[in-house]
């Protein structure tokens, strides 16, 4: 599962970035790396981007990305 | 592996240069603005516009330059201010780094802090926000942090000026003696630290490393990395077969991805560090941030709030701006003009002289200081917004839509309020990040009908259209939206075909934005415009004034400059109904600011107009006593309209004097048909004069402003032919 299938509340955790080159190091210069705890905060009153909650600060990006990021649903 | 050029050679020179870097939203300005204060100086990195902040001055009987770097979360650039923030550590090299930490975000600040320590220049960790992890029971053990990382580390409260004193001597003394103070070598791991001795074998005879100009470790983590850029800039081959060999076992056991592996490793690291050095309270509370975002981002209040947020700034901005504008306009239009004029009849100037200083000079500045009453509380409002946080949330609620015209969440306030006036809002593009973002976004705000169109609408909807004023008004602000969204979506295949940036951006923590912040970042823009763009909006004043009254003495303004141009001209006009040289003539003078449309057209269409406009000249003392009661009213005015903002008044549709006369006119000039057309036309043709100059100061390039009187022209007229032809095949 994605992290764009978890739902407000929901954690899970960063399996894996399905992307390449400058968008995937970016991710990861945010925090997002492999084993990293994610909590979706929120979703925008349009309904994207959503907001997660990584590494004690909140990111936001949109569904397309967080499509291309593996989690494993719920721990903690 | 370690690494330290440069450093002995450097000792004995006086002047040392302090980098300030740090991630954005770590309290970096509000450090370098406490330490630097008025000393300090803003203008532009070359080539790009992108802030550079920085001071110079004594300290201890050193000269200091104090270079505020943009705000990065990464040293393996994304973001334009990351590029300038890594090629000025790595080319300039200075003394030592100031690294600003966020205390209450250790993790990800400590990320970057291990980038910055691979080049192996002296650090002082300046540990901010220190109040607010304490606030939160972060208990952090800054001398862990110290002894691991092997720079220092000082607590400091940027915001209360505290541990600032502390944090300069710290600095000052680990520049003066570079080599006692050189970062401590920080393993990343067997495989890694085994891949790079080869990598580093390899690269140490390059001559920018022996001449000491590049640190090794750094240069083969990066050429590990395959980081492009450092490929090129110094024409590494990636691929040569001694890197390749030492990347194998590498790639072997982490796979092919040696950027990533890095990141996980740094990141891993940084956890590490963390988990060592911070000690949190076992539950978490809910801050305050969250339970304003639990308003401020909800699902239903979201986008009222929003919107609420953004009809009051655009009020308070136009509104405090407004009256300081009329003051501006009566102080040069009145007792300055007659000043001027007693002044050069006393030195007997010749006529042309005294209206070429009066009307050209005079109503030059008169045009430029109307503008920075605007330009300072739009500059005032957005610093507010990026500085309290809400900017961010303003782009996460909006992005959706402009994303859907290919624009980015942050574009929504700069087209807003560019319904007051485009030229601040050409200055509040300021407010995106990425370059292709922000001139898309100002390509499109000329296409919002500004205060200064509201004029021409009003004298044409009077003269035709009085019965249904309302619904031409309201069909010429969509029709402009309409507009933007059509070419937002062509300009997103076209110019800016190819790779649409993403939206990853961090929602910082609610911060109250310290007053000196705020006033510092407002007069800096207003100074600027004050002085770039006044010295070219003054130019084309003059120009003006020399098309308009050359050849000197002209009776009748068919003969002038102007009229010549405007009779040259109509044809062009003639297919979309108003092809006469008062028409054109009007449309060319409009350039400078679109509301000169009506003024132009007073004079144009009727000559005897000027005639007895004999009245009492107020004394010198009188026009001083004047001038400053007129500024009391206009500081009254504003405050009134603060909090008044409730009432409708922005937009004020006040008549110019004289327009009944230039109805009557107008009525028989032209026709329904041809006067709609007219104002789509003056709704979408080139932006004014002041907003191209607006687009070259911010964009430091007349490319967009070419692009923009290009297209716009185009589409005004296909527009307005449309209208007109379409309306007569309608039988309009």
């Amino acid at each position: 599962m994605t992290l764009a299938d978890l739902k407000p509340g929901e954690t899970g955790k960063i399996v894996k970035i399905n992307l390449e080159g400058a968008l995937k190091r970016r991710l990861m210069d945010m925090g997002v790396v492999g084993g990293t705890q994610v909590r979706v905060e929120k979703i925008a009153p349009m309904g994207d981007p959503i907001e997660v909650r990584i590494k004690s600060y909140a990111l936001s990006l949109r569904r397309g990305e967080a499509k291309s990021i593996e989690v494993e649903a719920g721990s903690v | 592996m370690m690494v330290s050029q440069k450093n002995s050679q450097d000792t004995a020179k006086q002047g040392l240069t302090i980098a300030v870097a740090g991630n954005p939203n770590a309290g970096k300005s509000t450090l370098i603005n406490a330490i630097a204060g008025s000393r300090l100086y803003v203008g532009n990195w070359p080539g790009v516009t992108v802030e550079k902040k920085s001071a110079s001055f004594d300290y201890g009987g050193r000269e200091i330059s104090l270079v505020d770097l943009p705000g990065a979360y990464s040293l393996s650039p994304y973001t334009q201010e990351e590029v300038i923030a890594r090629d000025y550590l790595v080319k300039e090299r200075p003394d030592v780094i100031i690294n600003v930490v966020d205390a209450t975000n250790l993790e990800r600040n400590l990320y970057f802090t291990l980038q910055l320590l691979e080049l192996g220049i002296p650090m002082v960790i300046a540990l901010n926000m220190a109040d607010e992890a304490a606030q939160k029971g972060f208990r952090i053990d800054a001398d862990k942090i110290a002894s691991i990382l092997g720079c220092a580390v000082v607590p400091t409260v940027a915001t209360k000026k505290e541990g600032l004193e502390h944090l300069m001597e710290t600095a000052v003394s680990f520049a003066v003696e570079p080599g006692e103070h050189s970062p401590g070598f920080i393993s990343y791991g067997e495989d890694i630290e085994q891949a790079l001795l080869p990598i580093a074998d390899a690269l140490k005879n390059h001559p920018e490393v022996l001449a000491g100009r590049l640190p090794l470790r750094w240069f083969a983590l990066k050429v590990l990395e395959r980081d492009e850029r450092v490929l090129d800039d110094y024409a590494v081959d990636a691929d040569a077969p001694q890197i390749e060999k030492a990347v194998k076992h590498l790639k072997a056991a982490h796979g092919e991805d040696q950027e990533a592996h890095l990141a996980d490793t740094r990141y891993g690291l940084a956890a590490g560090l963390t988990r060592e050095a911070l000690k949190k309270p076992e539950i978490r509370k809910k801050e305050l941030t969250e339970r304003i975002d639990s308003v401020v981002l909800n699902r239903y209040l979201g986008i009222p709030v929003f919107l609420a947020a953004m009809w009051l700034i655009f009020k308070l901005t136009f509104d405090i701006a407004g009256p300081f504008t009329d003051w501006f306009d009566g102080v040069t239009s009145g007792p300055l003009s007659r000043w001027a004029e007693a002044l050069l009849l006393m030195a007997a100037a010749p006529d042309w002289l005294i209206s070429l200083v009066v009307e050209g000079v005079i109503g030059g500045v008169g045009f430029v200081l109307a503008f920075v009453p605007p330009i300072f509380a739009m500059m005032f409002f957005i610093t507010l917004l990026e500085g309290s946080g809400y900017m961010a949330r303003a782009a996460f609620v909006m992005d959706r839509m402009m994303h859907a015209i290919g624009l980015h969440g942050k574009s929504f306030i700069p087209l807003l309020m560019g319904f007051g006036c485009n030229v601040p809002a050409v200055y509040a593009t300021r407010t995106l990040e990425n370059p292709r973002d922000k001139a898309l976004t100002a390509l499109l705000i000329p296409l919002m009908s500004c205060g200064a169109r509201l004029p021409v609408y009003v004298v044409f909807v009077g003269a035709f259209f009085a019965s249904q004023a309302g619904t031409i008004l309201w069909s010429l602000y969509v029709l402009g939206i309409a507009m933007a969204v059509m070419m937002g979506l062509i300009f997103k295949k076209t110019l800016f075909r190819g790779e649409a940036p993403v939206f990853i951006m961090e929602l910082p923590p609610y911060r109250m934005p310290t007053v000196k912040n705020l006033l510092i970042h407002t007069w800096e823009k207003g100074k600027h415009f004050l002085i770039k763009a006044g010295t070219y909006i003054l130019a084309v004043a003059v120009l003006v004034w020399f098309l308009l009254n050359l050849p000197w003495g002209v009776e009748n303004k068919q003969d002038s400059y102007l009229g010549k141009i405007g009779q040259i001209s109509a044809p062009v006009f003639a297919p979309l109904g108003f092809g006469t040289w008062e028409a054109s003539a009007s449309l060319i003078t409009g350039v400078i600011a679109k509301e000169i449309v009506v003024s132009t057209m007073a004079v144009v269409y009727t000559p005897d107009a000027q005639g007895d406009k004999e009245e009492a000249v107020p004394s010198f003392g009188e026009d001083l006593r004047e001038t400053g009661v007129s500024f009391a009213g206009a500081l009254r005015e504003a405050a009134t309209n603060v909090f008044s903002t409730f009432g409708i008044a922005t937009l004020s549709t006040e008549e110019e004097e004289g327009a009944e006369g230039l109805r009557t006119i107008i009525a028989q000039a032209f026709t329904p048909l041809s006067a709609y057309a007219f104002m789509v036309f003056v709704l979408l043709y080139m932006p004014c004069v002041i907003v191209l100059i607006a687009m070259r100061h911010e964009f430091g390039t007349w490319k967009w402003a070419g692009i923009a009187i290009v297209y716009q022209s185009v589409l005004a007229w296909t527009a307005a032919f449309i209208v007109y032809q379409g309306g007569r095949l309608l039988g309009l």
